[in-house]
């Protein structure tokens, strides 16, 4: 990709004017994009993406240039114009590359790009079909397929050298049902860092299938009630309330600048008994893993809660100078176009010893959501909102009807210590998730749990 | 290699591996970023990226391909990648490469004025924004964002028809966003200006507009559930206007994606409203002379007193009913296949100050702040419902700060129960969707969730 020796330049540049850490991140990443619109085939696009990323640090501050030309004269422009922000003496700081090599825990077998574009377009069509053909109420069905691989060289001046290679791929399946002049969808998109033997791995069928049972079940549900009531958050894809009420806050990005709801709260209580979260990107061949992060530290398994108690944050090298702390191989961006900073990989919260039924059973009245949609969070105040994309009414233990048009919304202090039953059955759910560093996999996930109380935005008054 | 060199070789590989029309998108882009965190520069970067786009027609099929590497190794893979993806696309729908429009209007996007601003000047600024925040009221605890940003972006168009049309455009941005403190009591609020004339910037009223804001919502409580009369404040309706421009565009349409299909020269709205995609306004972020076929851009409105008038069109759909582009071929970047968008598109203002609305509401809401708009909203069926805060207002004036609740409805529902509009058209940040903008609302009743 870059030879050492340029490489070494570079970074010696880059440190000229007294910065104490210096980073180049090459990616040369080739992404495959198809569209499939009602049966047909409207779009196909495939191409390259190919840059440099220099960073440097002077203590806690950062400077960083990105650039698409990696001629060695063009980088050593680069890294100079970046350098050009600091004006100290260069400190002595002897560059030695040594190039490390990974232990791969993530094992591919078919790279997508040996793969025939028309094998990609049959699984849409097998996704398409199952779909369309699910009921007369679907009008129409959406796929898209994307895969990505994407090969990094990380170096810096403390003789960091690595190179790692990573594979992606997802399938998004979007059904629209129709009726009476109203439209409604549902969606499923699985996906894995994996090649293509992901897709004999999983039965597209079945997410065709529930895809347009989705949107099939919403266009013949009710309006939503509003107000304040227990909410049933099913397994898998439910995890995003986790994600968005206290995965965000637990990043250093926020932790670090002091304006996290969670900062300084390590070893004090801010979730129930039941609760413990786990950020881990190590899981093989999960969505949101990969062997090193994206500033060449390996990735960790980190326990963030721990039966209720804050055990530690998600933290990258700067924040790390900045709130003297290790960090745990949590420093992720979506591309050379961003600066790394502290992110979640594979979050979620950990079984419990309640089955999906006690839960329901024990219900009197509230809000099952079967499949949830996105949602956002401001780590500042902690407020939180996401979306539920199908949900239905409990009454006496038993889910009675579905409903339409929910949001969920509360505060990331207070929603973690309403949990009060978390089931037996973990399963994760893919995602792309959007802050500083860009946009990136990953997966979210949970047991089916419940919340004694939280604000159900509706459109109908609670009965 | 020059570009110029590199695109005449590409079009004549292109010819001998059997396309027939071809064309190039070139897309270059140098950005600045400056952030401050407790007066030191926190994060400094320069960004220097460019990328190219090919497209082509093989065998009757439009295929797509694109390289951040510009060399010309990458002629081959542009290519190949081009034809395996014409060759796998089976819409029935033509998609062609555009010999040109007859005439482009000028437009004015690029302010020399702008790259004579120091690097000092700028970092002054920004220093200077977080300090005016702090010494605005105690109460400030933190500046978490306060950046000033910059981006000079040069797009050509060439393609074997003949065509070659180049634009440059650049413009300039600041953020702040601040949190506030009063015992366990924390509120943040975040405003920006977006720009390319530097002599609009201006720390003290920025700030202020940042730290009042947060201030008042202080002490918010929730409300109790219902329906009630409430006015979207102008940045929050442009918002919303913006997550459901998706329902304007032909190509959504045609797929059986939009409600408005059958809709042409139907009411869909109230007639008050009136709804302009205007790619010649001044000022105006998304403003072009030409979209990202080549079409010449038009001013026209999409909804007039109420009337639906028009779809946004590209090459493609239009052809496909039988109607003239446009002008809204939209490419999101040099990655993107071509797709549709507005330029610059606002709800027009009405006569109405936004003081006086709110003297008039007896009892009801003011809405100053929506989250979760790329989850609570779905452009398909038109529902929404999104976390929220703002203001109770009774007897004609503000009572006391809201939050902790959501707002509900339906959008295509909502255009018919929009009472009056005021005076205070404003833009928001643009996120892909182009330049949108919005008065004040005042909405008849919408379900407001909170205890």
């Amino acid at each position: 990709m870059l030879n050492k020796s340029v490489i070494e330049a570079v970074i010696n540049d880059a440190l000229s004017t007294g910065g104490d850490f210096a980073e180049v991140y090459l990616e040369d990443k080739y992404n495959t994009g198809l569209t499939m619109i009602g049966g047909k085939v409207e779009k196909g696009l495939s191409g390259r993406d190919y840059g440099v990323g220099i960073r440097i640090f002077n203590k806690n501050n950062s400077i960083y240039a990105y650039t698409n030309n990696s001629s060695k004269e063009n980088l050593i422009k680069v890294a100079r114009e970046a350098a050009k922000a600091l004006s100290e003496n260069k400190k002595d700081i002897a560059i030695d590359l040594r190039k490390s090599s990974l232990d791969n825990k993530h094992f591919i077998k078919v790279l997508p790009n040996n793969v025939e574009k028309a094998k990609k377009v049959e699984l849409m069509r097998r996704a398409y079909n199952t779909a369309k053909n699910y009921d007369e109420v679907i009008s129409q069905v959406t796929v898209n397929y994307m895969d990505v691989e994407k090969n990094i060289l990380i170096a810096n001046s403390e003789g960091l050298f690595v190179e790692d290679k990573r594979v992606r791929t997802r399938i998004a399946i979007n059904a629209v049902a129709s009726k009476d002049g109203e439209m409604q969808s549902g969606f499923f998109g699985p996906g894995a860092h994996m090649g293509f033997e992901f897709y004999e791995k999983i039965n597209i069928e079945e997410y065709a299938k529930e895809a347009a049972r989705i949107a099939k079940t919403m266009i013949n549900a009710d309006l939503c009630p509003s107000g304040k009531m227990p909410v049933v958050i099913e397994n898998g894809f439910g995890g995003v309330i986790l994600h968005e009420a206290c995965g965000h806050g637990l990043e250093a990005t926020s932790v670090a600048k002091g304006t996290s709801i969670f900062t300084g709260k390590i070893g004090e209580k801010v979730a129930s008994d039941l609760v413990t979260v786990v950020d881990d990107g190590t899981i093989p061949n999960e969505w949101g893993s990969q062997n090193i992060d994206d500033e060449g530290m390996e990735t960790r398994k980190n326990v963030l809660i721990e039966r209720g108690v804050l055990k530690g944050y998600l933290i990258d090298k700067l924040n790390s100078r900045k709130m003297n702390m290790e960090p745990t191989g949590s420093g992720r961006r979506q591309s050379y176009k961003y600066a790394p900073t502290s992110r979640m990989t594979n979050t979620y919260i950990c079984n419990g010893k309640s089955t999906r039924e006690e839960i329901i059973e024990n219900t009197e009245y509230g809000l099952y959501a079967k499949y949830m949609g996105g949602g956002s969070v401001n780590p500042s105040t902690g407020d939180f909102n996401f979306a539920v994309m199908e949900g239905y009414i409990v009454k006496n233990g038993k889910i009675e009807k579905p409903v339409r048009g929910a949001t969920l919304i509360g505060n990331g202090r207070n929603i973690l210590k309403e949990i009060d039953m978390v089931g037996n059955n973990l399963a994760f759910g893919q995602g792309m998730c959007g802050s500083l560093s860009g946009s990136l996999p990953v997966n979210v996930g949970q047991p089916t749990i419940r919340v004694r109380s939280i604000t159900v935005g509706g459109r109908k008054a609670k009965k | 290699m020059d570009i110029k060199e590199l695109v005449d070789r590409l079009f004549e590989y292109g010819k001998k591996q059997g396309f027939e029309d071809m064309e190039v998108y070139i897309h270059g882009n140098k950005k600045l970023d400056i952030k401050i965190f407790k007066g030191e520069i926190d994060k400094y970067s320069l960004a220097d990226e460019r990328g190219l786009s090919f497209r082509g027609i093989y065998k009757g099929k439009m295929g797509y391909s694109y390289t951040e590497k510009l060399d010309k190794d990458s002629i081959k893979t542009l290519v190949t990648d081009a034809m395996d993806n014409a060759l796998n696309i089976d819409s029935d729908d033509e998609e062609f490469i555009f010999k040109g429009s007859k005439n482009y209007k000028e437009v004015k996007s690029f302010n020399k004025e702008l790259e004579n601003i120091s690097t000092k000047e700028k970092i002054n600024f920004v220093k200077e924004l977080e300090k005016e925040a702090f010494a605005l009221d105690k109460r400030v605890v933190a500046v978490d964002y306060c950046f000033y940003g910059e981006e000079t972006v040069y797009s050509r168009i060439v393609n074997t028809k003949g065509l070659d049309l180049e634009n440059n455009s650049n413009i300039a941005y600041s953020y702040i966003s601040v949190v506030v403190k009063d015992g366990d009591d924390v509120k943040t609020s975040g405003k920006y200006i977006i720009t390319n004339d530097f002599s609009k910037f201006h720390v003290k009223s920025l700030a202020k507009e940042a730290v009042d804001e947060a201030i008042s919502m202080l002490g918010a409580d929730s409300i109790e559930s219902g329906e009630y009369t409430t006015i979207l404040r102008n940045d929050v309706a442009a918002n919303i206007l913006e997550a459901f421009v998706p329902i304007f565009s032909a190509e959504n349409v045609q797929k059986g994606l939009s409600l408005l299909k059958d809709k042409i020269g139907k009411e869909i709205a109230n007639s008050n409203i009136t709804i302009v995609d205007d790619p010649y306004m001044e000022g105006g972020i998304a403003s072009s002379s030409f979209d990202a076929e080549g079409v010449s851009t038009k001013y026209k409105k999409v909804i007039d007193n109420g009337i639906l008038k028009t779809y946004l069109h590209n090459l493609k759909t239009a052809k496909k009913d039988g109607v003239e582009s446009t002008g809204n071929g939209y490419k999101g970047s040099y990655k993107s296949p071509i797709s549709i968008a507005p330029s610059n598109m606002y709800i027009k203002k009405g006569q109405n100050s936004f003081n006086k609305i709110i003297e008039d509401i007896e009892k009801g809401i003011l809405i100053i702040d929506v989250q979760g708009l790329h989850s609570g909203l779905n452009p398909v069926s038109g529902d929404f419902s999104l976390s929220a805060y703002g203001y109770e207002i009774e007897k004609g004036k503000i009572k006391r700060p809201i939050n902790q609740i959501t707002i509900a409805g339906n959008f295509f529902d909502m255009l018919k129960e929009i009472e009056v509009i005021a005076d205070d058209l404003k833009f928001v940040l643009p996120s892909g969707n182009g330049f949108i903008g919005s008065p004040s609302l005042k909405i008849k009743k919408l379900s407001i969730s909170g205890k």
